[in-house]
């Protein structure tokens, strides 16, 4: 109990500073310097694990998910040895990835810089760390795209690491118009990545379109190409729903990106 | 404690938590988990080291550990916020086990998991209600409902092991440990010294071991005598009678004072003597045991009757209440071996058989806010593993103990 009775003073304390780091944050957007400082200080030590743990997580990722063909081969080479197997196929993945990634850079015309996943944030945040930051001309509000359609927005760098907002996030917005019509809307995430379904809300601005399933989208683009060039494949409208009372029509869109299994992601330099 | 494990308990718990934020965010979060949440490692090493180490440790850790995830480069949410949660989670936890402790003097493993999962659950519960708070945009009523009972689910599945993990790297001796015998072969030394001393002093025992298990006398029968009986064994009784008749000057024969023999005493209301005939030399009587507590031999006058020792013999020797030398005795009673006191030598080598005192605890000072009450009552007893336990004197009254300890800051 002395124990306790020594504890208390140093809780209130702990508290307050608590509160008060709150309250900066809170003013300052969720950008205070404590964020900066924190990324100063355990973005080399995530870089460093990320290396290290991203072949297994990689292998999780090969076996966890359901596509047959990788089943496939996951059987086919099993006579080989088991850690040699794991590795090429964490290899291959990424090799698909990156190859796509500049196949779709190539054809817009932008200067990418390929950069990995290394951390993700906790439960209720969709946000994800690459390892690579101003050093490698990585500037916040620059658009970061996977090799199947847009992952997300930098919202931080670092000297050697990012932090990357992904548009599956509650508080992401995304311009985005239909690829046939040209009908423009907003793209908002439902903040549950993490929990598997990364279905994203499609509201239109306009009261007259008409929206269809299986209509794909692209980005709007932003002024100056920030945070979001334009032009890049995102989703596709899932359902429609038209809420009585609302004036504009709404729809479930399925992102291109699995973002549940980032791997190799590549951000857009402008120019 | 050798200094590699005293190295090892200092740099566990900043190693835990750096290791905790960093799987966490590196290898937990980007997992594919099923059931919707993940387990959050950092709370559950803050909370183990709170069940382990105590409030104080909870606290620091807690706040360290939380404010690393918060500012740590994903982030997702304002720093300040799992700072503020695991801070107060690791207090609690630990204050709840040293209640626990100190009511009850043990510190189960079982209470220690179910303390730890609770908090667990309070700290994932904490950190999307303060997401609601400050209207984090993420922490949406439907995400809560969808993240908050996986998570707590897996925090619970993997309590056991982060305790088992890091109550390994930060044990500690046992707290209010009985203090340790100075000589560890003290028992062999005393039970030689009663050997030999066979009996003269009653059981020795060397100043600072523990004493033996004190065994309750056995109950003696008072042994009777015959007086007149001659054997090398009463020799002193004979020679007492011998001289039970000393001479005063004048030629008088000195009269026998039986006072006090004719109180209490079955046999001479048994013997049905005429009055005024005294009981001549080897009757047989015995004298009743002599009360536990008396420590002077009484001195009261003799009750009125004729046989009392004149004034010069009441003057000359003190009056006394055992009849004198060679009459038939009984045999010192088991009562009055039991009622042997110690001189107490304070500081001597070899000292009597005592129980020892329960170590005191030291008293408690004042409370933080209101004044402590003396604790009063308490007794000590042994628990299995040697270590001295605190028992409440009303151990029915303890789960109220409890809450007040934990409530209010009585102690």
């Amino acid at each position: 109990m002395r124990d306790a009775r020594r504890t208390r003073p140093i809780l209130i304390i702990l508290l307050l500073v608590a509160v008060a780091l709150i309250t900066l944050d809170f003013r300052d957007g969720g950008s205070s310097p404590a964020h900066t400082l924190g990324a100063d200080v355990f973005g080399p030590v995530e870089r460093v694990a990320g290396d290290v743990a991203s072949p297994f997580i990689g292998f999780f990722h090969a076996v966890g998910s359901n596509d047959s063909a990788e089943i496939a081969a996951l059987q086919r080479q099993n006579d080989q040895l088991r850690a040699e197997l794991a590795q090429s196929q964490v290899s291959k993945a990424d090799e698909a990835q990156l190859g796509k990634l500049l196949r779709l850079s190539g054809k817009d015309g932008y200067r990418v810089v390929t950069a990995s996943v290394i951390a993700a944030g906790g439960d209720y945040a969709d946000t994800v760390t690459i390892n690579a930051g101003t050093r490698d001309g990585i500037a916040p509000n620059e658009t970061v795209l996977n090799g199947d359609g847009l992952v997300g927005t930098v919202t931080a760098a670092t000297a050697t690491t990012a932090t990357v907002q992904l548009a599956t996030d509650a508080a992401a917005t995304v311009g985005v118009r239909t690829a046939d019509t040209g009908q423009i809307g907003a793209l908002t995430g439902t903040g549950q990545t993490m929990a598997g379904s990364d279905d994203l809300q499609l509201r239109l601005f306009s009261s007259t379109a008409v929206l269809r399933p299986g209509e794909e989208l692209v980005t709007f683009g932003s002024v100056g190409g920030r945070p979001y060039v334009p032009g890049v494949p995102v989703g596709q409208v899932l359902t429609v729903t038209s809420q009585p009372g609302s004036l504009t029509q709404t729809a479930l869109v399925k992102p291109f990106a699995d973002f549940t299994g980032l791997g190799v992601v590549g951000v857009v330099i402008s120019r | 404690m050798t200094p590699v494990r005293k190295v090892i308990r200092v740099a566990a718990a900043p190693l835990f938590l750096v290791l905790a934020v960093v799987g966490q965010l590196v290898v937990i979060n980007r997992a594919p988990l099923p059931g919707g949440g993940a387990p959050d490692l950092v709370l559950l090493v803050v909370t183990a080291l709170a069940v382990t180490s105590g409030p104080m440790a909870g606290t620091l850790a807690g706040f360290a550990g939380g404010l690393a995830l918060d500012i740590a480069p994903p982030g997702g949410h304002l720093a300040g916020e799992y700072a503020l949660i695991f801070c107060l989670v690791g207090y609690a936890c630990g204050r709840i086990m040293t209640a626990v402790e100190e009511t009850t003097g043990e510190r189960p493993a079982a209470t220690a998991l179910t303390v730890m999962a609770v908090g667990a659950a309070v700290g994932e519960a904490g950190k999307a209600a303060l997401g609601r708070m400050v209207s984090d945009p993420s922490v949406t009523g439907q995400a809560i409902r969808h993240v908050l009972p996986g998570a707590v689910v897996y925090d619970v599945l993997l309590c056991a092991f982060v305790l088992w993990l890091v109550s390994a790297a930060v044990r500690r001796p046992a707290p209010e440990r009985a203090p340790r015998p100075e000589f560890a072969q003290a028992y062999g030394v005393a039970a030689a010294f009663r050997l030999a001393s066979a009996g003269a002093a009653p059981r020795l025992r060397l100043a600072g071991s523990t004493p033996p298990p004190v065994r309750p006398p056995a109950r003696a029968e008072p042994k009777l005598r015959l007086s007149g009986v001659r054997s090398p064994a009463l020799s002193r009784t004979h020679a007492a009678s011998s001289l039970a008749q000393p001479a005063l000057p004048g030629g008088r024969a000195v009269k026998l004072n039986f006072a006090g023999s004719g109180r209490g005493n079955p046999l001479d209301g048994a013997s049905a003597l005429p009055p005024g005939r005294s009981p001549g030399r080897g009757w047989l009587r015995a004298q009743p045991p002599r009360p536990a507590a008396a420590t002077a031999p009484r001195r009261t006058s003799p009750p009125k009757g004729w046989l009392r020792a004149d004034r010069l013999m009441a003057a000359s020797a003190p009056p006394r209440t055992s009849p004198g030398k060679g009459w038939l005795r009984p045999a010192r009673t088991a009562s009055a071996a039991s009622s042997w006191r110690p001189k107490s030598p304070s500081r001597g080598w070899l000292r009597p058989a005592r129980p020892a005192p329960a170590p005191r605890r030291a008293s408690p000072r004042r409370g933080w806010l209101r004044p402590a009450r003396p604790p009063k009552g308490n007794w000590y007893t042994r628990g299995p593993s040697g270590r001295w336990l605190r028992r409440g004197r009303r151990p029915w009254r303890s789960p109220r103990l409890l809450l007040s300890q934990l409530v209010g800051g009585r102690r």
